[in-house]
Parts: C-alpha cells; structure tokens; sequence
C-alpha cells in the first residue's frame, strides 16, 4: 500500500515531492569528478564529431583564444563550483593579496546584508569561515598555505567543495534580496514568483541551477567579473561563425583594483564555457 | 569529537532552547547529538488544537549541507504525512538549505499541519478527504489528536 503512495507522490508532484527522481540523476553524475583535469580543447571537439557542424566550427573559433577545458560534474552546482576553482586557482598562481584583501571586505559587506534581512548568523557563519580558510590557503608563505594539487583535492572532497558553494548560493542570495527592487522584474518575469521565493527555491538549495540572475548577484557582491562564452547552435549573421561571450561585470566600485584601471577594457580572469544547461571553466591562451 | 556537524548541532540546540518558537520543542536524545527527539503541538483553534505529536530527527555528518530525515513516530492523519510517519516536504527534500536549522525545520513542518500540499499527496486517502470531505477529514484529525495523548 504504502509503495503505491510514495508512487502516487512521485509522480504527481516531481518538482515538490521526495527526490527520488533526482537522486536517480545524482547517482548518474556522482560517476563524473566534481572538477575534472585540464584537458586540451580538441577533447571538445572530439565529443561533437558527429553533432551539427556549425557547433564543430565553434570549437574551432573558440581555439584561436582558448587552449583548455576543465569541466565540472553537473550536478546543480556547476556554475558556482567552476567558479569557486576558477577564482581559487587564479589567486594561487597570481599570489595577488590585494585582490585577497579586497575581496574579503566584499565578503564582510556580504555578510552584514545576511545578517540584515535577518539570516540566523550560525546558519552561514560555518560557510563563510571555510571559503576564507581557502583564501587565506592559496595564498603562500604561511604554514597552512596549499599547493596547486592541494586546492584540486580540496576541491574535489564534497565536504569542503560543497560549503564553498553553499557559501556563494548565500552571497548571492543576499545580493539578490537586498537589491530585490533590481532582481524583482527578471524573476517575476522568469518564473512568475516573488524574490523571495525565487531565493528560497532556485538560490538557497544546493542543486539548483544558475542563470543570469546568480551570476550577475554574486559577480556584483564580490565585485568579480566574469565571462561566459556560449557554445551552442545558433548561427551567425553573415556566414561568419563565431562565438558569443557575455562579461558580467560589478559595478565600478566593486572591481579589483588590476581590472578597475581600464574600466573600458575589462578582461575578466574568470572565463566559463556555457553549454545549454552546462558550466565548465575555459582557460585563455 | 567535534565534527562541524555536530557543532552545528549544537547551535541549533542553543537556539531553541534559548529562543523556541511558540508550540514546539526538541532536544537532542541522552549523549547522541545526532538523534533529536521532538514535540509539535498542534496549532490552536484547529482540527489539531491539543495534539501533542512526537517526531525525531536523524542527522547524518552531511549536515547541515544534507538534510535530516524526519519521522513522526504519533501516529498521522495527513495528506503529506506517510503511514511510516515520514514527511512529505520540499524543504526536506529537494529544496533544503543549510539555512534551516532545527528551529526551522520543526516550524515548517507545524505549518503543513494546517497547510497541507494536495500536489504531493503521501496519505491518499486524507489527501482525498481534505478536498472533499472536510468535516470527515476533521474528524479523524480529531482521533490522532486524541491518540496523542495516551500513545508512548
């Protein structure tokens, strides 16, 4: 009796009810790495020999500026955790500390707006404190300080993984409610609820994929800009293929002092390939 | 051994001790901080007004990034509430968040009481009669409400 219930529940409501059918997805994923290794772009390419031409032309365009692919298991998280490596690897190999200092007072703003809509300080404080750790790790000289393979693991072990992007997906929800007269007409016009609920079911759980919306919040937040380029089908006008990118840049005054020189000309450190659905990290030439 | 779930736990225990909000209560059982024991009273002026409803809480080291599982062990009568006494509950499912702490989580679950989701059925046949045949469906709240009281 109880098996046709629970039956009932999944099938009447995938979206409020029990998880079984995600979990069915997540078992699929857990076989791929959280972040996978560098690979060249040509393992791109060779995924799509038999797709549509103009997505192998793509690749092609997209080897004139790229040279790597790093790809992240799709899991919900993608976004957020491409990120998390992409921000974390790029402090470890440019030891940039005044991007460290500046960004750690970001996160204090980030945290100040949490604690004023009224967010319980023990329900992020864990979060926040761990992203920090990772900061203060990349950076060398001191006695906790990590190696590039080091930061891979970390990475790569879901505890550690998983609080650093649950410490991004409270930023962003933050950003996103404090602003929410900014955010109110996209969300209302994406899926028709309140900023609030959109933050409570899209932002706040683990799984739940990005859009614009995050990645223009937490971009903003911590004042870090960000390039996706789109690899998809659409063509191109003229018969010229080439491949769309999007750089989300923060504010002025919320850019890291290496970039706010040449507001004109701003070249994000962090370039993610975006694929319908999909987040992986890009990595220039 | 401090895990930061089980120092996480401690917090929430903190909280709700210090500052529970109206109609529940929870502890940790003896020396297991993993396993809470709950009571929700049911909400006044309702079908579950008087009730007294004991749930635990499993916590695995996953949390707060994973959800505990939670389990009426009174006895329900509900259309979200299965006959094993688990809950049919988005936050306890596929939209939990580490922001909701034992406090929160108990809260939730005393709102569904009265707010249940008809979308999500675990009990079909209340699920049924809460659409349909409200003053039965009452009725039988009233029985588990009654239960409550003398069940261990």
């Amino acid at each position: 009796m109880q098996n046709e219930e629970q039956l009932t529940c999944k099938i009447e409501d995938l979206a409020n009810c029990c998880g079984g059918v995600d979990d069915d997805i997540m078992q699929k994923q857990s076989s791929v790495p959280l972040l996978g290794d560098k690979e060249p772009l040509s393992t791109l390419a060779a995924e799509y020999q038999s797709a549509s031409p103009i997505l192998l032309e793509k690749i092609k365009v997209l080897g004139d500026k790229y040279v790597a692919i790093r790809r992240t298991r799709g899991d919900g998280n993608c976004f957020f955790r491409s990120f998390m490596f992409s921000y974390l690897e790029h402090i470890l190999e440019t030891q940039d500390w005044a991007e460290v200092d500046r960004i750690k007072l970001n996160v204090e703003e980030c945290r100040k707006t949490l604690q004023s809509l009224g967010y319980v300080d023990f329900t992020f404080e864990d979060f926040f404190a761990l992203f920090l750790e990772q900061l203060d790790d990349v950076l060398q000289g001191n006695e906790n300080s990590i190696s590039h393979e080091e930061l891979l693991n970390r990475s790569r072990d879901q505890s550690v993984s998983d609080y650093v992007v649950m410490f991004f997906r409270f930023v962003t929800t933050g950003e996103i409610r404090k602003r929410s007269q900014f955010f109110e007409p996209f969300i209302f016009g994406l899926t028709n609820t309140t900023v609030e609920q959109f933050c409570k079911s899209s932002v706040e759980p683990m799984g739940e994929e990005s859009d614009h919306m995050h990645i223009t919040a937490l971009s903003d937040a911590l004042g870090v800009p960000i390039r996706v380029v789109y690899l998809d089908r659409s063509s191109c006008d003229a018969g010229v293929v080439s491949v769309n990118h999007h750089d989300f840049v923060p504010a002025p005054g919320n850019l890291p002092s290496a970039t706010s020189a040449s507001s004109e000309s701003i070249n994000p450190f962090i370039t993610l390939l975006y694929r319908p659905g999909h987040y992986d990290i890009l990595y220039p030439k | 051994m401090s895990t930061p779930a089980r120092k996480r736990l401690m917090r929430d225990f903190k909280r709700l001790h210090q500052d529970p909000p109206a109609g529940i209560s929870g502890a940790p059982q003896d020396n297991n901080i993993m396993l809470w024991n709950a009571v929700i009273f049911g909400p006044d002026d309702t079908p579950w007004d008087g009730g007294t409803f004991k749930l635990t809480l499993h916590f695995s080291e996953d949390y707060p990034n994973k959800p505990p599982t939670v389990r009426f062990v009174s006895r329900m009568f509900h259309p979200n509430i299965y006959a094993d006494g688990s809950i049919c509950l988005d936050i306890l499912q596929n939209q939990w968040s580490p922001i909701y702490d034992v406090a929160a989580i108990l809260t939730s679950i005393q709102s569904l009481l009265c707010d249940p989701n008809p979308n999500s059925p675990a009990n079909s046949e209340a699920a049924r009669m809460f659409s349909e045949a409200k003053r039965e469906y009452n009725r039988r709240v009233r029985e588990v409400v009654e239960q409550s009281w003398t069940a261990d």
